[in-house]
């Protein structure tokens, strides 16, 4: 549904209610929650995202858009960053509490057939959408190299998940505590230059993935990348998410949150 | 609730000439054309489809962002995006014709030739029902709210567009006025068949970190439970002031906020922002207000429509 007329039909977004299974800090301002959704898991997509509402009350009136990080049986997995009153109020949910989300949403990774080996490059909270990528990568036998960034060793988000899929796992960190010291789209370029690839899927500060999409571009190899838009519906209707591509004005949540670099007009999109 | 109170609620409401299936119809620029709200909501369980607003050439809208959560509410400043109504004809229509519903096209313009030209494009098209004209829009800068914050102006419209067609016609009235009895009094006047309000109240948010406003054109147009008591507050003044039905919209949320609409004087009521919190929301109030009128022993919904007890 949606209109949107992706390669990705997957099925339609349902409202389900869930519940929090465990809720726990996995590194400084940053949580996992892991939710009961039986619905979600079972038809969730790479890349794909969930608009959770954190709070009945009304004076944080919208739901918040998060990405599936992984799925496990029933229950998906979602990497949260405490930023504003609702990730605070997400952050309070403990085991048992219910909530409702609208999912799956949104138009994923594309996974080409034919493809060998891939490069997923993130920045901090960047790493969430890419989790199941990894793991349907693997699954499909495409040899994995993961570049992974971070202000300090402590905030590698899903370094465990990366580690385990990957063929090769680098780290960049800016106080130089685990890997390169700088940033990751320093390691992305050095990897750009070594390995054969044929494809980098990158997420993270819009300002790295303009960087990582540019490197991939110069080095010939196309690149995905999944946007963040202040969104309000999540589901096609309100025009609040609008990226601008060379096809016009897109949806973000419906469209997106993955585009194809290529077509993305960056000088006038925002920048969050 | 009374024992053995089991009968069936009439939930059908006159809106002129429109006799519609139910009261609850959806607010535009919230539900597009209804398309993505298939997958939750029974379309043709609503009393009527409003849709986006629809130019007569594409609009490209306002930079991002375009949105900011507040206290019980959100400001917009999306500017009307929406590809022309020849695509709007093509494409939306098309795709309604499927649909069991009354559709009635919101229809913007910055000249009043522009909203006649809108019109006289869709006067071909069976699959419309009727006109909403946008004179309250806060996020253009020319036409829209201008239209609709001054008698003389909303007066023109209305009459231009009420030569241009014999479909039902209603006019979206703006809050940001002073006095909008007066105003509805205009386009009552001019020959409108309904009125509907409120649009969204322009404001402001600052991100303090940052000094920068959180919308892109810094100001916009604030929607959700936050302009309930002012929109309840306008359509009740309206009701009074003119003797065609009113359409009341702003902040409602469940079928309670619907019912004080109605009993402050709205023939029929729009779902808004809701929407975007809960997709099911227009269902809801529709099951809600039926149990409402049931639990009290009232037979027809319209019953409710400016009994309110002063
Ligand atoms: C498709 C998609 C997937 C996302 N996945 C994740 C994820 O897996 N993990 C995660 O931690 N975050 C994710 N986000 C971002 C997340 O939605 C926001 O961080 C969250 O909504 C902030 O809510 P808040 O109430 O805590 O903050 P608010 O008080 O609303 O805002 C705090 C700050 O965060 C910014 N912000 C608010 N909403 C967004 C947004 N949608 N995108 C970017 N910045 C925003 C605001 O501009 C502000 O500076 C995703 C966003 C999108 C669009
Ligand atoms: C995102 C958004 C887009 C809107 N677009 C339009 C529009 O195109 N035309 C119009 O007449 N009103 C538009 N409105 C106003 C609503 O139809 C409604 O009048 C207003 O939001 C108040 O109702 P609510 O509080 O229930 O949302 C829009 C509102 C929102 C939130
Ligand atoms: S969030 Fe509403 S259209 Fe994308």
């Amino acid at each position: 549904m949606g209109g949107c007329a992706c390669s990705q039909p997957g099925v339609p977004p349902a409202l389900e209610n869930v519940e929090v299974v465990a809720n726990d800090r996995v590194a400084s301002g940053v949580g996992l929650v892991v939710l009961h959704a039986p619905r979600t898991a079972a038809t969730v997509r790479p890349g794909q995202f969930v608009h959770l509402r954190i709070s009945r009350e009304s004076a944080a009136l919208l739901r918040r858009p998060f990405s599936v990080h992984r799925v496990r049986g029933e229950r998906i997995e979602i990497l949260y960053q405490v930023l504003g009153t609702g990730t605070r109020l997400l952050a309070e949910r403990g085991a048992g509490e219910e909530m409702d989300l609208i999912g799956p949403l949104g138009h994923g990774w594309e996974i080409p057939p034919g493809i060998t080996h891939a490069l997923l490059v993130a920045g901090g909270l960047g790493a969430a959408p890419l989790g199941m990528l990894a793991e349907e990568l693997a699954a499909r036998g495409v040899a994995v190299t993961v570049a992974l960034g971070a202000p300090t060793e402590e905030r590698l988000i899903a370094r465990d998940l990366f580690e385990t899929v990957a063929r090769r796992f680098e780290t960049a960190t800016d106080d130089g505590s685990c890997g390169v010291e700088g940033f990751v789209t320093g390691v992305c370029e050095s990897l750009l230059a070594d390995e054969a690839l044929d494809l980098v899927y990158t997420c993270g500060p819009e300002q790295m993935q303009r960087i990582v999409a540019a490197q991939a571009a110069e080095a010939g190899v196309s690149c995905q990348v999944s946007l963040e838009r202040l969104m309000a519906c999540g589901i096609g209707a309100c025009l609040s998410c609008v990226v601008r591509t060379n096809e016009g004005q897109k949806r973000a949540c419906v469209d997106g949150p993955v585009f194809d670099a290529a077509t993305l007009l960056w000088d006038r999109s925002e920048i969050l | 609730m009374r024992e053995g109170v089991t009968h069936t609620v009439d939930m059908s409401v006159k809106l002129g000439n429109l006799i519609l299936r139910s009261p609850v119809l959806t607010a535009s620029g919230t539900f597009a054309s209804g398309r993505e709200f298939a997958d939750f909501v029974d379309l043709e369980r609503l009393g009527g489809l409003v849709t986006k607003g629809v130019s007569l050439e594409p609009w490209e809208g306002n930079p991002a962002p375009r949105i900011a959560e507040t206290p019980s509410g959100m400001l917009n400043s999306i500017g009307l995006q929406n590809p022309g109504v020849e695509a709007f004809c093509k494409k939306d229509l098309a795709w309604l014709a499927g649909v069991d519903v009354p559709v009635i096209v919101n229809v913007s313009g910055h000249t009043v030739a522009e909203y006649v030209g809108v019109i006289e494009r869709l006067e071909s098209e069976p699959r419309v029902d009727g006109y909403e004209v946008n004179i309250s829009c806060p996020n253009v800068d020319s036409g829209g709210m201008a239209f609709g914050t001054a008698c003389v102006p909303a007066g023109e419209v209305t009459r231009a567009c009420r030569a241009a067609t014999r479909r039902p016609l209603i006019v979206k009235l703006s809050p940001n006025v002073t006095d909008v009895a007066e105003i509805a009094r205009a386009v009552a006047g001019a020959g409108a068949d309904a009125i509907s309000l409120i649009n969204t109240l322009l404001g402001m948010a600052i991100d303090t970190g940052t000094f920068r406003p959180r919308l892109a054109r810094v100001v916009g147009g604030l929607s959700g439970p936050a302009i309930k008591p002012v929109a309840l507050r306008m359509v009740w003044q309206v009701a009074h002031a003119v003797d065609v039905p009113v359409i009341g919209m702003g902040g409602i949320m469940d079928a309670e906020d619907a019912a004080e609409f109605m009993l402050a004087g709205a023939s029929a009521i729009s779902i808004g922002t809701a929407n975007f919190v809960d997709p099911t929301t227009s269902m809801r109030v529709s099951d809600g207000l039926a149990e409402f009128c049931r639990a009290r022993g009232i037979r027809r919904v319209s019953e409710l429509t400016g009994a309110l007890r002063t």
